[in-house]
């Protein structure tokens, strides 16, 4: 139920964006054209997720890389994707598991910010679909006997389950500032929604290289802090 | 966000390793339930479960260390043994959960000095067989006293 009202709450606010912008571009269109028209770069943007390395340090999370790229098509749209790769261990009360492979997200990302003269800062929403193949390796577990008379017993020889794959759609709000000519920080979260994920055998997916911790009702949350750079192509 | 992947969502309240339940019945008038008195259980080497208590069911751990536990019982300072043995089968249940023991082919012997428990079945034998103890939902084993 939480997760369907964040979902809904966060399409609200991006409809409100868009309908903002949408306005607020109407109003400009009665306002006689200035002769001056201000341009701004087209190109190849390449970038690299600092939040992965920042949490490794952190020591919430083993270890992952993720590349980010996007090829603008028009003034407002934008090719996007991710590809990553990331550890991750999952500790739970009566198990001990980690998620390690590699991720592809593919997408759009539409720009509902206004630029003020050649500025090129963007509050985007983005849809990717998201691939990703992995295997999870039980590490260890203790079998829930809910009782302390008797002694428990630990698991701890590891299995691991290769080949697992998972498919999801996301959903992506960020804020993205030029920063310096060229160069971008961008700031995003994002939700997803398991489209279709494989178990290891006698086990479930606890976590996938991607979507991150998959939550009962099957959707995840993400969050990314990037810092891009711009090969630009053209100026239109 | 950033720390979402540590909060829990879930909490563990689907069913776990099952105990076995033992219900007690009068062996003279087998369809009836019989209290038990003054009863004392503990597995061998471990502190009592039951002491001196009057009752006529009684809900016991099976030890998923081992294929085998033995248990005490005692009635009035009388006591009778019982050994029960098993194989183990694990089975996940949920990631708050984890894994959970069932447990397959469950012997059920008492020991022949027959003190106060007169049969573990309905033609009062000391041995019996359950094919399973999967859950909790009935008596797994009948004690006849």
């Amino acid at each position: 139920m939480s997760h369907q009202h964040i979902y809904k709450s966060f399409i609200k606010i991006c409809f409100f964006i868009i309908t903002v912008s949408a306005s607020a571009q109407q109003t400009n269109d009665s306002i006689p054209k200035d002769s001056i028209i201000y341009k701004t770069n087209y190109g190849l943007r390449l970038g690299v997720d600092i939040s992965k390395p920042i949490r490794s340090i952190l020591q919430d999370y083993n270890s992952g890389i993720e590349i980010v790229g996007d090829y603008r098509i028009s003034k407002k749209w934008y090719i996007a994707a991710e590809l990553g790769n990331e550890e991750f261990t999952t500790n739970e009360d009566f198990t001990n598991s980690t998620s390690k492979g590699s991720y592809l997200k593919a997408g759009v990302n539409y720009n509902s910010y206004n630029n003020w003269l050649d500025m090129n800062n963007e509050i985007f929403i983005g849809f990717r679909y998201g691939f990703a193949t992995f295997e999870q390796t039980l590490n260890s577990y203790q079998i829930n006997t809910g009782n302390t008379i008797l002694p428990p017993v630990f698991n701890n020889y590891p299995s691991t389950q290769k080949g697992l794959t998972a498919h999801w759609s996301e959903l992506q709000l960020g804020f993205r500032a030029e920063v310096y000519n060229n160069i971008f920080i961008t700031f995003s979260g994002s939700y997803k929604v398991m489209v279709n994920i494989s178990d290891p055998r006698n086990v479930k997916t606890h976590y996938a290289p991607g979507f991150n911790r998959i939550y009962n009702s099957n959707t995840g949350f993400g969050f990314n802090y990037t810092i891009s750079y711009l090969i630009p192509f053209a100026k239109k | 966000m950033l720390n979402s992947s540590c909060e829990k969502d879930d909490f563990c309240i689907e069913p776990i390793t099952p105990k076995m339940i033992v219900r007690f019945y009068n062996s003279t008038n087998i369809t009836q339930t019989k209290t038990v008195s003054n009863l004392s259980v503990n597995p061998e080497g471990y502190d009592e479960i039951y002491s001196n208590v009057s009752i006529d069911s009684i809900v016991i751990p099976l030890d998923v260390s081992n294929n085998q536990i033995i248990y005490n019982f005692s009635s009035e300072g009388n006591q009778d043994i019982l050994s029960i043995n098993y194989e183990i089968e694990e089975v996940f249940v949920s990631r708050s959960c984890g894994f959970k023991a069932i447990f397959n082919n469950v012997t059920v012997t008492s020991d022949v000095s027959n003190d106060w428990i007169i049969g573990l079945t309905e033609t009062l034998e000391n041995t019996i067989t359950i094919p399973t103890i999967d859950n909790e939902s009935s008596a797994h084993l009948q004690i006849f006293h």
